[in-house]
């Protein structure tokens, strides 16, 4: 009985999933392909399931987003920052706060911290190798407390006072 | 007596192999800390870039033995270093080239089997072409030109890498590698003894308990001296990265400068006095200038955890440089004295490599820990205890190895 139910579930997997390739071939124009029904029982009925509808789109012209990982960040007084290495985000989904690897030579000494989200500008960012403005100087957050995955998060906020990230309710 | 082991080399195979060592210590260091620079201005996340390293560094460590044994059963080890450093050049090319996962990867395997066969040819090479005598002056020498190539490669590619990006950093490792390659073209092979190469010496008849490799394996000195590297690297590894944090935190402008300089003085003191270490073992033994690095190391982990001046910090970085002055030096001829006459010099190199490879390892491990629980200073105190245990360790076990003088 059950195995009977679990054939007729993968049946109709088959038909929604036939009728999305349809609709996307209809959308983009292309001609009928040869629609020789492989499950012609359960395609007779499509109308009780709901159809997938297709992703919508949005297309963001090259110069007004980019993406932030490994991208370098300065100062407003263009002090070297260090680069955007992961970003964090609230259980809301909500972009809380970058981190960032600052300082050091060669890789030595360097120190991920973490800065307020608000306290980073995009504004100069047009090409790939543009930095993001932070209204930090490297004194303010040379002494934040180093990053770590699953220790609570000192987020530095532009007013160069520390203050514990809080995630809402 | 002028057996085959009082050899001399030509000057053009000398200076071969000074050049070859000058221009692989540049390669090597490209492949240091830019990778995980390059790979994040690639888009690639912190995880990945862990992942990437941790592989490399499994492959560094499990590949040590097998890679000196590699060099043992070769019959030209020019060939074999040869190889070894195409193998790291094309690596370096593709870092470059493709910073797609499966490449890197890859790539990062490749390197570290490569390193495993370089860390010791380089001994075997000159153990073959001056033989064991002369050997303590010229792992001096070589000491010496290893520093200087790190320094200059330290420069050249902060420069390329602030001035170009640091894919370009890649891309001059590799043409280092093309330079080392000529280097090594210069060492005439023929001067190369293969057996003494392999710290192999000619007898009338086998004998095979000295040429066991068992036998090697259980020898006290090479044990003890494993323990003491060992030792030597769970101090010593993580108090430059620790230290370098701490300035990080504690001054911001001149930071990356404090820490570039705390990285080149130590490899300056080692170009310095490194062929003095190489005459000095010969004149004093081995044993003094173990204690001299141990107390020197364990004195600089008591002035990190107690000096808070950024500046001062540098000065104290001197004693890293006599640290790694006499280990650049004690490590291969050490190995020479106890392997010599078994045939597997460099198979005992490679115990010694993974002594280092888990002690490091574990350093940055522990260190990182006891720092996060208990603070820095606590955390250099550890490390200088652990070099105090070292000086123990020689002090009381450690015997004498030095061939004695031919009348």
């Amino acid at each position: 009985m059950s195995r009977k139910g679990s054939t007729n579930a993968v049946l109709l997997v088959a038909a929604v999933v036939f009728a999305a390739t349809h609709v996307m071939a209809d959308d983009a124009g292309q001609p009928q392909a040869d629609p020789a029904p492989v499950n012609p029982p359960a395609a007779a009925k499509p109308s009780t399931e709901p159809t997938t509808p297709p992703p919508s789109i949005t297309v963001i012209g090259p110069a007004d987003a980019h993406s932030v990982l490994g991208r370098e960040v300065r100062s407003t007084s263009g002090q070297n920052m260090g680069r955007i290495v992961d970003v964090i985000v609230d259980r809301a989904g909500a972009v809380r706060a970058a981190v960032i690897d600052f300082g050091g030579f060669l890789g030595v000494g360097s120190r991920k911290i973490v800065v307020d989200w608000n306290a980073l500008r995009f504004g100069k960012v047009k090409g790939a190798s543009d930095s993001i403005s932070l209204e930090l100087t490297q004194d303010q957050v040379k002494a934040a407390p180093e990053y770590k995955e699953g220790a609570p998060v000192v987020v530095l906020g532009a007013s160069g006072t520390l203050q514990p990230l809080n995630l809402g309710p | 007596m002028a057996g085959p082991q009082d050899r001399h080399p030509s000057a053009q195979s000398q200076r071969g192999l000074d050049w070859f060592i000058f221009f692989l210590a540049d390669v090597q260091t490209g492949f240091g800390p830019f990778v995980a620079v390059y790979l994040t201005t690639q888009k690639w996340t912190q995880s990945e870039i862990g992942l990437i390293l941790s592989i490399g560094g499994i492959v560094g460590l499990i590949g040590q033995m097998p890679g000196g044994a590699i060099i043992d059963a070769a019959r030209s080890e020019r060939l074999v270093a040869g190889l070894a450093v195409a193998t790291i050049g094309v690596s370096a090319l593709a870092y470059a080239a493709w910073p797609i996962f499966p490449v890197v990867a890859l790539a990062a395997i490749l390197h570290a089997a490569a390193s495993c066969v370089l860390g010791p040819v380089i001994a075997a090479i000159s153990l073959g072409l001056v033989g064991p005598r002369a050997i303590g002056e010229r792992l001096g020498r070589n000491a010496r030109f290893a520093s200087l190539g790190n320094g200059v490669a330290a420069g050249v590619m902060g420069v390329v890498g602030y001035l170009l990006s640091s894919r370009a950093v890649f891309v001059v490792s590799f043409a280092f590698a093309v330079a080392t390659l000529l280097a090594l073209a210069r060492i005439r092979d023929r001067e190369i003894d293969p057996e003494q190469a392999h710290g192999a010496v000619a007898r009338t008849e086998p004998d095979p308990d000295a040429t066991s490799v068992l036998h090697l394996l259980h020898r006290r000195p090479l044990v003890v001296f494993a323990c003491t590297v060992f030792l030597l690297q769970f101090a010593n590894a993580a108090m430059l990265p620790l230290m370098a944090g701490i300035v990080t935190e504690r001054s911001s402008e001149g930071a990356p400068a404090l820490i570039a300089l705390c990285i080149i003085v130590p490899q300056a003191i080692v170009a310095l006095i490194s062929p003095s270490v190489g005459r000095k073992a010969q004149a004093w033994g081995r044993r003094p200038l173990l204690m001299i690095a141990f107390a020197a190391l364990a004195v600089r982990g008591a002035l990190f955890a107690t000096v808070h001046d950024p500046s001062l910090l540098v000065a104290v970085q001197v004693l890293d440089g006599i640290t790694a002055a006499v280990f650049g030096v004690m490590i291969p001829l050490i190995v020479a004295d106890v392997a010599f006459g078994s045939g597997h010099f460099n198979l005992a190199q490679g115990v010694i490599g993974t002594a280092t490879g888990i002690g490091a390892s574990l350093s940055t491990v522990v260190a990182g820990t006891m720092s996060d629980h208990f603070g820095h200073g606590f955390a250099f105190m550890g490390l200088a205890a652990a070099a105090l245990s070292g000086l123990l360790v020689v002090l009381t076990f450690m015997p004498e190895t030095r061939l004695a003088e031919e009348p």
